[in-house]
């Protein structure tokens, strides 16, 4: 194996010399953004408008085998360094080492975590590793399911000895507060990608669901900076302050000390030059109940700016007050310059479930368009706690729907828009943050809401372009969500309320991927009372919202305006050929889903359909699209034999471009598809 | 020359009896009996994430309705057996017989209102993947 890589890099350094554009002859996409500000952007342009549909599989790689099952939920962003591409995969979620141009498999590094593993909130393959080298050596580090920092030899995949304890941190152990009840079976875990700033390395942490948490005093997020030499904690953050920090009377009655959750569970990005990382903390325990947890809650919802050295905190902004929604902060930080009014500003923009870009001066913390507090509705849910008001940005406008009208309701003829609009009597609606409701029996049974726990936009984030200075973000514009609440069955949670219906059986929402991964035991286990046989949010099988079902916009953050924006993804089939739409002119309606993220090359924003579909057009399959960054046109796509469900990424080695894409989903196990264009 | 039209006109006549030959879901493909055997081991192993009413739950997706057939519309029967077969239920995959796989397939066949007919389902995927999944008739 050390001989291939040898060899390989032999002919890197041969094409280097000898390519005549030695400039762009290797491009790497370093970092699980392509970098550490969030962006998903590399100037490249070999692969352009006029030449996207003629992409040839340049290699594949099924991760069927690296775990004991298959894995339907490969969401990772691959890296490429050098011409070698790590990525994790597979139930295992273990690091795999390919070579950049072939797809040869050049080493895996995997961990049996056995009873951790299989108790581990977050299981299967995870989002990436990160990449740290000082140009002597070169490490990748990851998190495994069981919440281990484990820092590899980038070239041979080995475990490094010096760092931590033979190689690994227990994140588990190495913390400031004591894991409850014990460090196998403890609550929290991570399933994101590191995020390496010179010589350190952050981690975050997440949960499982909170939607049916067992108990509102669950182990509380952090975040934390290693040394990426030693595994050494230089800081660690306190999302939920302790007693004599900043923000510990933002918790009533000393609720901070009853209450867990608030990690900060998607990418961190940083600026060095400033001396900033950047961290988007989720929500308190539980997502939709939150009377345990009287007050705003700091730094709940908030993106917060600490200093690289110390951990300390510079600026923060609370998006949401006393959350209730499972809003989260769900996206990489994006850390873009850019000019409003003729002042340049070293801007962070957070793009957000909800359907709002925040922009900020990322130095200062200060909103670039001034954000309101709004006064917003309060709820009657017994013992919760309400927030008057929530901040609302004036600018860029929202570019997802953020709430629940009849306007939102299924138009395609008037007999579907009545049958939606006699559905929706039975439940509660209206404007974003508009509180969930105890379900009752006959209604309402739940607040319906779009955005909440689905986004918007989700944990893939959105991306920018530095040179045009423009945000371009997936939305899902039809995620609906019932936000009804229930007393827990006898046994089940000590909150008084969690996420159900009346009058149907409650149904635990664990985590996607829990009792998954490749350490979970092949063992039965007891069946508890089946659920789910609650009401349908469909009409006549038909989404009851309307199109686009799922959006991409580009806004421009110069002037705060939305430039355009396309339905991404073809119309359903059950959509298409439905039977109540035959004949009736459709335009393309994009596609409902949640785990879509956008690549940018100089001129294209390239995302992958979520679902498939068979079309005149194209045998059953999925497509991944190019867009064209000015106006959004669609000027090339590509057949994929299954949903795009991880990021997609770039490079260039020798002086060709490849585009790597994750794809998995309904019969379709988990694969890395790597592109490029023919020869000659 | 002559040879070669011979040898034609039989790919031709193998084709065209290769697609008389084509079965669909739509057929009458499982028994009612089988059906309601598998209603029986889904509400045992899968109605817990995929709902009572196989409506789907935060967990999982629905297993009825128009969503579902269009996912699988252009495979093969098979390949939905497979599916079952090898990965669910997911915290404990290949813990069902391939009896009891095919008997909670042709629930899910009747639970997407396509008929019953006199023959059970078969529990060889070989055999299942020549039943074409189409999600119209």
């Amino acid at each position: 194996m050390r001989q291939t890589l040898a060899l390989g890099a032999a002919l890197a350094v041969l094409a280097g010399i000898c390519g005549a554009g030695a400039q762009t002859a290797n491009v790497d996409w370093t970092g699980y953004t392509g970098d550490i500000t969030g962006s998903r952007y590399k100037p490249l342009d070999q692969i352009n408008a006029s030449n996207f549909s003629k992409l040839e599989v340049a290699w594949r790689f099924k991760t069927d085998n690296i775990g004991n099952r298959p894995e339907y939920k490969l969401e990772g962003t691959p890296l490429e360094v050098g011409g070698v591409v790590y990525a994790t995969a597979g139930s295992r979620r273990a690091v795999i080492a390919l070579d950049a141009a072939t797809g040869e498999l050049l080493w895996v590094h995997g961990e049996k975590e056995g009873a951790r593993g299989a108790a581990a909130p977050r299981q299967l393959s995870g989002r990436g590793p990160a990449y740290w080298s000082d140009g002597k050596e070169a490490r990748i580090l990851y998190v495994t399911p069981g919440y281990r920092l484990v820092a590899l030899d980038a070239r041979t995949g080995q475990r490094i000895p010096s760092f931590g304890t033979n190689g690994a941190v227990d994140l588990k152990a190495d913390t400031d507060q004591t894991i409850k009840p014990d460090l196998t079976s403890g609550e929290i875990g991570w399933q994101s990608a590191p995020t390496v700033v010179g010589d350190k390395v952050l981690v975050g942490s997440a949960f499982r669901e909170g939607f049916t948490p067992t108990t509102a005093d669950n182990n509380k997020g952090s975040a934390r900076a290693y040394d990426v030499r030693t595994g050494r904690k230089i800081w660690e953050f306190h999302p939920i302050p302790r007693k004599g920090e900043f923000g510990y009377d933002t918790w009533l009655n000393g609720s901070a000390e009853r209450t867990g959750n608030t990690g900060v569970w998607t990418e961190m990005t940083a600026d060095p030059e400033a001396g900033l990382v950047y961290l988007p903390v989720e929500s308190p325990t539980s997502d939709f109940y939150g009377g345990t947890r009287p007050g705003n809650n700091l730094y709940g919802n908030s993106l917060v700016a600490v200093d690289i050295e110390t951990g300390k905190v510079k600026w923060f902004y609370q998006f949401i007050h006393h959350e209730i929604w499972d809003y989260d902060m769900s996206s990489p930080p994006l850390l873009m310059d850019i000019t409003v009014g003729g002042k340049p500003i070293k801007a962070v923009a957070e793009p957000s479930k909800m359907g709002m870009l925040y922009v900020f001066d990322r130095i200062t913390g200060k909103p670039v368009w001034p954000i309101v507090e709004k006064k917003v509705a309060k709820g009657d849910v017994p013992g919760e706690w309400y927030a008057p008001t929530q901040p609302i940005p004036t600018k860029p406008a929202p570019y997802a729907r953020t709430g629940v009208s009849e306007n939102e309701l299924i138009d395609f003829t008037p007999e579907l828009h009545q049958k939606a609009m006699a559905l929706v009597k039975d439940y509660k609606i209206g404007p974003i943050y508009t509180p969930p409701v105890v379900s009752k029996p006959g209604g309402p049974y739940a607040t319906l809401s779009l955005g909440a726990a689905s986004g918007g936009t989700n944990w893939p984030g959105g991306s920018f372009n530095p040179q045009n200075h423009t945000v371009y973000t997936y939305a899902c514009n039809s995620c609906l969500l019932a936000m009804g609440l229930v007393p827990p069955p006898s046994g089940m949670s000590d909150l008084p309320y969690v996420i159900g219906q009346a009058g149907q059986p409650v149904v635990m929402i664990n985590a996607a991927g829990a009792d998954q991964g490749a350490d979970a035991p092949l063992v039965r286990r007891p069946i508890p009372a089946a659920g789910g046989g609650g009401r349908r949010l469909s009409v006549d099988g038909l989404p009851l919202i309307k199109p686009p079902y799922g959006t991409i916009s580009a806004i421009n953050l110069d002037t705060g305006m939305i430039e355009w924006q396309v339905a991404h993804g073809e119309t359903p089939d059950y959509v298409r050929n439905h039977a109540a739409l035959k004949g009736k002119p459709l335009a393309r309606t994009g596609q409902t889903g949640f785990s879509i993220g956008t690549l940018l090359t100089k001129d294209l924003v390239i995302a992958g359909d979520a679902e498939v579909t068979t079309t005149p057009e194209h045998p059953r399959g999925a497509m991944l699209r190019a867009y064209d960054q000015k106006s959004g046109k669609e000027v090339g796509s590509v057949l994929m034999p299954a949903g795009q469900s991880g990021s997609p990424m770039t490079y260039m080695v020798n002086g060709k471009q490849y585009i790597i894409v994750a794809v998995s989903g309904g019969n379709y196990s988990g694969e890395y598809i790597c592109y490029t264009l023919p020869n000659g | 020359m002559a040879s070669m039209r011979r040898a034609l006109l039989v790919i031709m006549l193998v084709a065209t009896s290769a697609q008389a030959q084509t079965t669909f879901i739509w057929d009458g493909i499982y028994t009612e009996a089988q059906a309601t055997r598998g209603s029986e081991d889904f509400a045992a192993h899968c109605a817990r994430c995929h709902g009572a009413d196989l409506g789907g739950t935060g967990e999982a997706p629905a297993l009825s309705g128009p969503k579902f057939l269009s996912d699988f519309d252009g495979l093969s029967l098979g390949d939905l057996f497979d599916r079952i077969r090898t990965t669910m239920p997911q915290d404990n995959p290949g813990s069902l017989t391939r009896d009891q796989v095919a008997d909670i397939l042709a629930y899910l066949l009747k639970a997407n209102a396509l008929p019953a007919g006199t023959k059970e389902l078969d529990r060889r995927s070989e055999y299942l993947k020549a039943i074409a999944f189409t999600a119209a008739r």
